[in-house]
């Protein structure tokens, strides 16, 4: 089991009220594999220094997380599938 | 025999120490401005008066951010 940092940039046309849910949803990958979810901070809508697929905004959040390498693997490429999901990144913030 | 004058090189005081920051990271926008220029690039060592590690650290942080779009690539002001 190890720490990850995940951050995602969602497409800003998404409404506000759904964020939460459908995030939860790509976090059941998590849940699943026997990893914790252990914060979810929704940064909201933030200006992108540059554009994004056209978008000059995005709706940023950081999720904070416990698990096997494995279930992050399947739950970033699952998040590069989706059609709303701008960007994502996966730190290890332990491994400096 | 006109010595050529000897430049001693001032020491800066360590902006990171000032304001005790261990982890660099890269979400802390506001601190990584400060060690890039208006035009985005990333300031020099001899310029921000860091240690080397932590300069380091901090070029991996900005261009993690950059990545992000919480920092541009470049900007075009002028």
């Amino acid at each position: 089991m190890r720490k990850y940092e995940v951050m995602v940039i969602l497409d800003p046309s998404l409404d506000d009220r759904t964020i939460a849910p459908s995030l939860d949803t790509f976090l059941s990958v998590i849940k699943k594999s026997g990893g914790t979810v252990d914060k979810v901070d929704i940064w909201g809508r933030r200006r992108l220094s540059f554009e994004i697929n056209k978008h000059a905004e995005g709706i940023y959040a950081v999720i904070d997380l416990e698990s096997e390498p494995s279930a992050v693997l399947e739950l970033d490429r699952q998040l590069n599938l989706n059609e709303s999901v701008l960007r994502t990144k996966v730190l290890r913030p332990d491994a400096r | 025999m006109a010595k050529p004058p000897i430049r001693k090189p001032k020491k800066k005081a360590n902006p990171l120490k000032q304001a005790k920051v261990e982890y660099i990271d890269y979400k802390d926008t506001n601190l990584l401005r400060k060690f890039i220029s208006d035009r985005g690039k990333i300031r020099a060592r001899r310029v921000t008066g860091v240690s080397s590690q932590q300069q380091r650290q901090i070029a991996k942080a900005i261009k993690n951010a950059r990545e992000m779009a919480l920092l541009p690539y470049t900007s075009t002001t002028r």
